[in-house]
């Protein structure tokens, strides 16, 4: 992450969240919309539609959102599977901030539902684990969440879309590329030429289609979590850490001989710093775990840094209109909201394909260096 | 500000879920995309890379091929030009000669001619002089012959003659 997108993320949390500690109610909480809204959550909510006023006065929304069930292992109930919310009660878990609580036996939430049935907790962590979390019991959730998801229709709209090249391909046999086909051929040939076959060599055909997949999902994710509704995929260290892994295995699995012998028996370096004082060895084995985290991180921290402006500088209008109160603030600074928020957009434009393209370039660089034979030298 | 903290801290820490699914859903992309885009797309592009550089070698070979029988070609201009002088010179040496050789037989034939048209001039010259003669001595004896039956019809006259005759041939 670079140091001005840096300052902005730890302005963003740290200098909204002390002016909502100042005014709670009040003002507009910019963090906690942003930080919620590129968090993975189990409904995909699309928008509110208003309905007009209830009985008291209130202004009544219905949502457009989808709904996902919840799948969760628990050591009190095994695999656990819960439409909805009621659900989870009845079968004696809560959610909470996006996680998933094991109930407490014989306490009960419905002090926290609102008219509609919506479980809206609104206690501080360690408030709410003592009243209601059994801390005995562990709970892995593994549902499908908004995320996951987008990732299957990401998934699927890459099939849909290399499948229709692939077929250009046999309809057009021993023709140039054209339209679409064409475009996509610029890309995979860069891919093929630029990344797999300067660092993979021989076995650049090997890896190939694992780099253009990795790529294009990534770089598909990137172009949809711009849009709005989407979910903001690679901006998930889950999601990033996940693919780093991947990377990882391919690594350790392709790595020669000479890999883990530079590794445990580094070439060049004097003997007593590799079995007196084992220093090499700790360097190395810390390498080994380096290269996928920074893979991971830098992925997120980038696609996160972005959102974070875009979503700051809409905040900008909210926070200078006071929630709604001061129109003529929100309008004053809403061209240069918008005029920055374009830039940005035109910029994440970019990191959206950049990032992809260095994602997958370091893992043939990587595997590429675990596949090389030293015999040359030392 | 601390609720912010707890969805701070889960961005920042991974899910299990999220994770699970996200290599699941990745893998499985993964293997399709292979078998079905990935696949046949690089084998098109290898194919037609192949299919290229194949035409392009054979453009050269062609081309080579070009400038080997234009090369020929001139060699083969040359030589029938060569051949053609060649040809002409000839056609004109020969056409000296028969005309040479036409003059020749025609002033020989000539000169035969005039040969064979004196000698049967001499050879008529010759018969008429014989001629001539034959005549001339016939004609010389008759006339002796009547002379000297006119001369000699008196008897005395042949014998004093014969007289003289003698008498001539014994003062020789």
């Amino acid at each position: 992450m670079s140091v001005p997108k840096l300052l902005i993320f730890i302005l963003l949390i740290f200098g909204s969240s002390t002016a909502f500690a100042q005014h709670e109610e009040e003002k507009f909480d910019a963090a906690g919309t942003i930080l919620h809204h590129i968090l993975d959550t189990h409904d995909w909510h699309i928008t509110d539609i208003p309905t007009g006023t209830d009985a008291e006065g209130h202004a009544t929304y219905t949502p457009i959102a989808l709904h996902l069930p919840w799948f969760f292992y628990s050591s009190r109930d095994g695999f656990t599977f819960a439409s909805g919310t009621e659900s989870l009660l009845e079968k004696g878990y809560v959610p909470y901030h996006e996680g998933l609580y094991p109930l407490k036996a014989g306490v009960s939430v419905a002090e926290h539902m609102d008219d509609h049935g919506h479980l809206e907790i609104h206690m501080e962590e360690e408030a709410f684990k003592e009243a209601y979390v059994d801390e005995a019991v562990t709970v892995i959730d593994l549902s499908l969440t908004k995320t996951s998801l987008q990732m299957i229709l990401i998934g699927l709209l890459l099939l849909f879309v290399f499948r229709g090249v692939a077929k250009a391909y046999q309809r057009r046999e021993g023709q140039a590329p054209k339209g679409f086909q064409g475009a996509m051929e610029v890309v995979i040939i860069f891919i093929r030429d630029e990344v797999a076959r300067p660092y993979l060599g021989d076995k650049a055909m090997v890896f190939l289609p694992y780099l253009l997949t990795l790529f294009f999902f990534i770089w598909f994710a990137n172009l949809f979590g711009l849009m709005p509704f989407n979910s903001n995929i690679a901006g998930n260290i889950s999601v990033t850490s996940a693919l780093a892994v991947l990377t990882f295995i391919i690594i350790q699995v392709n790595g020669t001989k000479d890999y883990w012998r530079h590794i445990f028996n580094t070439p060049g370096v004097p003997w007593w710093l590799k079995f007196g004082i084992p220093i090499m060895p700790i360097v190395e084995v810390i390498g080994i775990f380096t290269k996928p985290f920074a893979l991971a991180v830098r992925l997120f921290a980038n696609i996160t840094a972005g959102h974070f402006m875009v979503l700051g500088l809409v905040s900008l209008i909210f926070i200078m209109s006071n929630a709604g109160e001061n129109v003529a603030g929100g309008l004053g600074i809403m061209p240069i909201s918008v005029l920055f928020s374009l830039v940005i957009f035109a910029l994440e434009m970019i990191v959206a394909i950049v990032q992809p393209f260095i994602f997958t370039l370091l893992t043939a660089v990587f595997v590429g260096m675990a596949m090389e034979s030293h015999d040359d030298h030392h | 500000m601390h609720t912010h903290m707890i969805v701070l801290a889960s961005i920042m820490g991974p899910e299990l879920g999220l994770f699970f699914w996200t290599a699941l859903i990745f893998l499985i992309f993964f293997f399709l995309l292979r078998r079905f885009a990935w696949k046949p797309i690089l084998s098109a592009l290898n194919a037609r890379e192949a299919s290229i550089e194949a035409s392009l070698s054979e453009a050269k070979a062609a081309k080579e091929e070009m400038a080997k029988l234009k090369a020929d070609n001139e060699a083969l201009l040359k030589e029938a030009r060569v051949e053609r002088d060649k040809i002409i010179q000839d056609a004109n040496a020969m056409a000296d000669r028969i005309v040479k050789e036409a003059r020749d037989a025609a002033a020989e034939a000539g000169a035969k001619e005039r040969d064979k048209a004196k000698q049967q001039i001499e050879a008529e010259k010759l018969s008429a002089l014989a001629e001539i003669k034959d005549t001339a001595a016939s004609l010389a004896v008759e006339v002796a012959e009547k002379i000297l039956r006119a001369q000699f019809e008196d008897p005395k006259a042949q014998e004093a003659f014969a007289r003289k005759v003698i008498a001539d041939l014994n003062q020789n």
